[in-house]
């Protein structure tokens, strides 16, 4: 009974990853496709990569997107982490609710509203749409997500370790830098990746702020869908997913290190304590 | 804290490293600001090889940017803050942005070539005598069809798609225009009518083609008749064309009574920066050669006549993409009819989206 309760779940695990990436591993299959379109497997072919490479316009569009995302989370998440200390250490409790509340609705907005709401803003203040107001867009709906990642780390952290430092003469600086940031560096972290692949991946505030040349992957790809998205954006696809996932094989291996040598420490620990003893 | 400094340092250097290598790709191409031609254009509109000959000739580097309708493409030209030298609206949209003074008015001694295009393509009432707009592509709404489930030629009016035998199997593109406007062909009325009675009969008329009504449907269409998901579909010349490359059994139709014809023309918003690199590109693109290769490239219709000449015969013959003067005739272009009249008309559509549910 047991046995196959156990095989079920197993089913119903394989049957959720299945329907999460068939679709991305159907576009992969067809960026090998010589027919030209997705209709038809016609024969396999290294051409669409070799497009992806020649076409420097996407090619500079990728690394744009890339550095948007970068400089925007970043921004973001210092930011955002400053933010969320000071709502958790707003003393009126009134006060601090209604600016959870605010962050809050930042979250829930529609993202075509901020983006229409930049638009509006940016030429009424005369500001030139491109880099910038697209870096400046991202950063301000990144900054809400990473505020909600580190709130909780700052509520988990154990109060008594700040009071303690200062008791032994600690410094605001030093309660920030050797208490504080370390024991919510979970939820920074956290907050960086979740600011990074919004950014990556927004259209629709994005579309509104591009302008003068700049443009980022999501807006260039829908506008192509029009005509019919071409195999190029398949194998672009392809090569992205890939990106990603050794990105995300390296950072397991990474942890999987850290966690082997944390557990090798304690064991010396136990160690030499029962030596000690 | 070393670990978030560590984290910092690193993605200030990554980022750096991006902006290294776009600069450089940016400087391989010979971008910098007083050469460049901002172009704003439907995604995948022009053939790439055209640009670089353009680079190539004239030493200009074109900046290609990209919308997916007229309506984005609007927003972000009238809201200021962007500086594009030449866009490609359709012509309902030329003429709006006519009537709130967005365009620049051309100086047509700057243009060479405009004799290359056919006159029938000039002169129109969205915007008389070309005084702001070049036609760059034009094409047709029709009804496409697969030979496998409907004989031949058994379709060759809008009054055939209300045949029962075609329950659940037509579909059509989301446009309340598009579709208003077939229903008052049908009737014998323009696609612009602004009676109230008349609008009123097409309505009541759609209703009756509720049945026949598989979906409504935006660009999937063009996989799904592809697919042969559905055997009857009322779209677009260039989406068929693409669609014909991909089916040989489907075959388009424009009604004999009446359709539309759209344009997409060169204009030059008046936040243009570099109007010469826009007259420039102008002028190239009116050149028969170039407008040739790029008919060939996009698929659709290229109004430049001495270009036809160049395209091979079976494509400048075929009736369904370039039809005959008699339906030429017939054929309507869009005109902006007015925020009161486009709210009827999207009323009416949504009443006749709403009944099929």
């Amino acid at each position: 009974m047991k046995k196959k309760k156990f095989k079920l779940s197993n089913l119903y695990l394989i049957l959720v990853f299945a329907v999460l990436y068939a679709p991305i591993f159907y576009l992969i299959f067809y960026s090998f496709n010589a027919g030209g379109d997705m209709n038809q497997f016609s024969g396999f072919t290294w051409d669409n990569y070799t497009a992806v490479f020649e076409d420097v316009r996407l090619i500079t569009i990728v690394l744009n997107t890339f550095l948007v995302a970068l400089l925007s989370s970043l921004i973001a998440t210092i930011v955002g982490t400053f933010g969320a200390l000071a709502i958790y250490y707003t003393k009126k409790r009134q006060t601090r609710n209604a600016l959870l509340s605010m962050n809050n609705i930042l979250i829930v907005s529609p993202d075509v509203i901020i983006g229409a709401s930049f638009l509006i803003l940016f030429t009424f203040i005369g500001f030139g749409l491109g880099f910038a107001s697209v870096l400046l867009a991202h950063i301000a709906f990144s900054i809400p997500i990473v505020v909600l990642m580190v709130l909780p780390k700052l509520k988990e952290m154990n109060d008594s370790m700040i009071m303690a430092a200062r008791d032994l003469g600690a410094n605001n600086w030093q309660v920030l830098s050797k208490v504080i940031l370390p024991s919510i560096t979970p939820g920074i972290l956290a907050g960086f990746f979740m600011a990074f692949t919004y950014s990556l991946d927004d259209f629709a505030v994005t579309f509104f702020v591009t302008g003068n040349g700049f443009t980022t992957l999501a807006v260039e790809i829908y506008s192509r869908a029009r005509q019919g998205v071409s195999l190029e954006i398949n194998a672009l696809s392809a090569l992205m997913f890939i990106f990603s996932l050794i990105l995300v094989i390296g950072y397991y291996f990474i942890q999987q290190h850290n966690v082997t040598k944390k557990q090798k420490n304690k064991k010396l620990h136990q160690t030499e304590a029962v030596t000690m003893r | 804290m070393k670990r978030l400094i560590t984290l910092v340092l690193l993605i200030l250097m990554v980022s750096g490293g991006i902006y290294f290598s776009v600069s450089q790709l940016n400087k391989a191409q010979g971008i910098t600001s007083d050469n460049t031609l901002s172009l704003y254009n439907w995604g995948d509109y022009i053939d790439p090889a055209l640009i670089t000959k353009f680079e190539k000739e004239t030493g200009y580097r074109v900046s290609y940017e990209t919308f997916d309708s007229n309506e984005a493409m609007y927003t972000k030209i009238e809201q200021g803050g962007t500086t594009y030298d030449l866009a490609v609206p359709s012509e309902y949209m030329i003429q709006r942005m006519i009537k709130e003074d967005l365009l620049v008015k051309l100086d047509h001694e700057k243009i060479a070539g405009m004799a290359n295009l056919d006159e029938q393509f000039l002169n129109k009432a969205f915007d008389p005598e070309n005084q702001y707009s070049i036609p760059y592509f034009w094409g047709t709404l029709g009804i496409i069809y697969n030979d496998k489930f409907i004989a031949e030629d058994a379709i060759q009016h809008w009054d055939d798609l209300w045949n029962p035998d075609l329950k659940n199997d037509v579909m059509l593109i989301d446009g309340a225009r598009e579709i208003m406007g077939l229903s008052l062909n049908s009737l014998g009325h323009s696609l612009n009518s602004k009676d109230q009675t008349e609008l009123e009969a097409a309505a009541e008329k759609l209703d009756g083609l509720t049945p026949n009504v598989k979906a409504i449907v935006a660009d999937e269409i063009k996989m799904y008749m592809i697919q042969e998901e559905s055997s009857v579909a009322v779209t677009f010349s260039g989406e068929a064309a693409e669609m014909l490359d991909g089916n040989d059994r489907l075959h388009y139709v424009i009604p004999s009574e009446g359709s539309n014809v759209w344009f997409d023309n060169f204009v030059i918003p008046k936040t243009a920066e570099n109007l010469d690199a826009a007259y420039a590109f102008i002028n190239f693109m009116l050149e028969p050669e170039n407008a040739a290769q790029n008919a060939e490239y996009v698929g659709y219709s290229t109004p430049n006549k001495v270009a036809m000449e160049l395209l091979p015969d079976e494509l400048t013959e075929d009736e369904q993409f370039y039809p005959d003067s008699k339906t030429m005739e017939n054929l309507e272009v869009y005109e902006d009819l007015g925020r009161k009249y486009i709210g009827i008309y999207n009323d009416f559509f949504l009443e006749f989206k709403m009944h099929r549910n």
